[in-house]
């Protein structure tokens, strides 16, 4: 399963709910998959992905879909625990998992050893869970989490794809753009508003 | 007359900053346990600090105002998300931060990082507030919060043992 291809046939599932890509050939692929709004693309923050899913989740009744990637979800496993406890019912965390870190050599990561990245998702507490090695078997695990409350964890297996050029994407232009689709506040500046709501 | 915690929790309600992502310190559990206690508040302990940098920042572009609980310790371990997440996007978090090897500090290990961490915020250009006496405390906190949101940039507001009393140990 290549990841350009899976993430085009998530979009094609999709309305109006969040994708959160984490950095890196995830983000510049979910934009050649498909800009919409509704993306949020990160540029650094490794292993923060899901942890800003989560602050999502909590903020919106709509799915949020994590995009992340296994060097970056072992960099901060704490993110499945918090998960775990917070239970957010809208939240898809979907890990690429193609036991390497690409980016910065193609050195193996733990998973590629004996490290299964689901497990650890199902020990934090995580209860609905999948690990998928082809496309037809992530787009049913998608709909089914699409469907059900989760919170939901689905390890996807991945090879080796081609790299692409890094995408034109501004980080600030990404967080107005997106907030805007949530508020009439974008930047949070207060001054227009009245001290307090009702 | 409010306490200092109460002082905080009013400052926050007034620029709608519901949700808090913290990782505990004791010297700061008043303020944190009171956030806990008001159904205002959705409060989210998080493994380490950085995650709660990231929660925030999730929150914040979903629509939702937030902030940040930690010690100077966990700073040091959140300056990476700091930069490559509020600063680079700019999010307005504002990050509370109990100040460890302050007067009565009795650890060591918790000097050094309490020590630098205002040096450290200087050099990241990230605005900060020292919150060491009840005066003018509602003042400062607002006055921040406000700077933080008109300037979409993260600010630190670092408190100290003259604020709350230090480590209850």
């Amino acid at each position: 399963m290549l990841r350009l291809d899976a993430t085009k046939m998530i979009l094609s599932h999709l309305k109006d709910e969040v994708v959160i890509s984490n950095l890196g050939p995830t983000t510049d692929e979910l934009w050649m998959a498909g800009h919409r709004d509704r993306n949020f693309y990160t540029y650094g923050s490794m292993g923060l992905c899901s942890s800003m899913a989560l602050g999502m989740a909590l903020s919106t009744d709509e799915k949020i879909i994590s995009l992340d990637g296994d060097g970056s979800l072992l960099m901060n496993m704490g993110a499945l625990a918090t998960i775990a406890r917070e239970k957010p019912k809208n939240l898809i965390v979907i890990c690429w998992d193609n036991e390497e870190w690409a980016q910065t050599g193609h050195q193996k990561t733990h998973t590629a050893f004996s490290t299964d990245l689901e497990k650890v998702a199902i020990g934090c507490g995580i209860d609905k869970t999948a690990t998928v090695r082809d496309i037809e078997s992530l787009e049913g695990a998608l709909l089914r989490a699409l469907a059900e409350d989760g919170p939901w964890y689905i390890n996807a297996k991945i090879e080796a794809s081609e790299e692409y050029p890094v995408m034109p994407i501004e980080p600030e232009v990404t967080l107005w753009r997106f907030r805007r689709t949530f508020t009439d506040i974008p930047t949070g500046h207060l001054t227009a508003m009245p001290e307090a709501r009702p | 007359m409010p306490n200092w915690a109460e002082t905080i929790l009013e400052e926050l309600k007034k620029k709608e900053i519901s949700l808090i992502a913290f990782v505990p310190d004791i010297s700061i559990d008043r303020v944190t346990s009171l956030l806990e206690n008001d159904p205002y508040f959705h409060v989210i302990a998080a493994t380490r600090e950085e995650e709660a940098i990231g929660i925030a920042c999730g929150a914040f572009a979903a629509g939702r105002n937030a902030a940040v609980f930690m010690q100077s310790s966990g700073f040091g371990n959140s300056i990476n998300a700091i930069t490559s997440l509020c600063t680079t996007c700019r999010f307005p978090v504002p990050i509370f931060i109990n100040l460890r090897g302050e007067v009565g500090e009795f650890n060591i290990a918790q000097v050094p990082m309490g020590r630098a961490t205002r040096p450290i915020l200087d050099v990241l250009n990230i605005p900060f507030y020292t919150l060491d006496t009840d005066h003018n405390l509602d003042k400062t906190v607002g006055g921040a919060l406000k700077l933080c949101y008109s300037s979409r940039e993260p600010v630190a507001l670092c408190m100290t043992p003259l604020l709350h009393g230090g480590k209850l140990a």
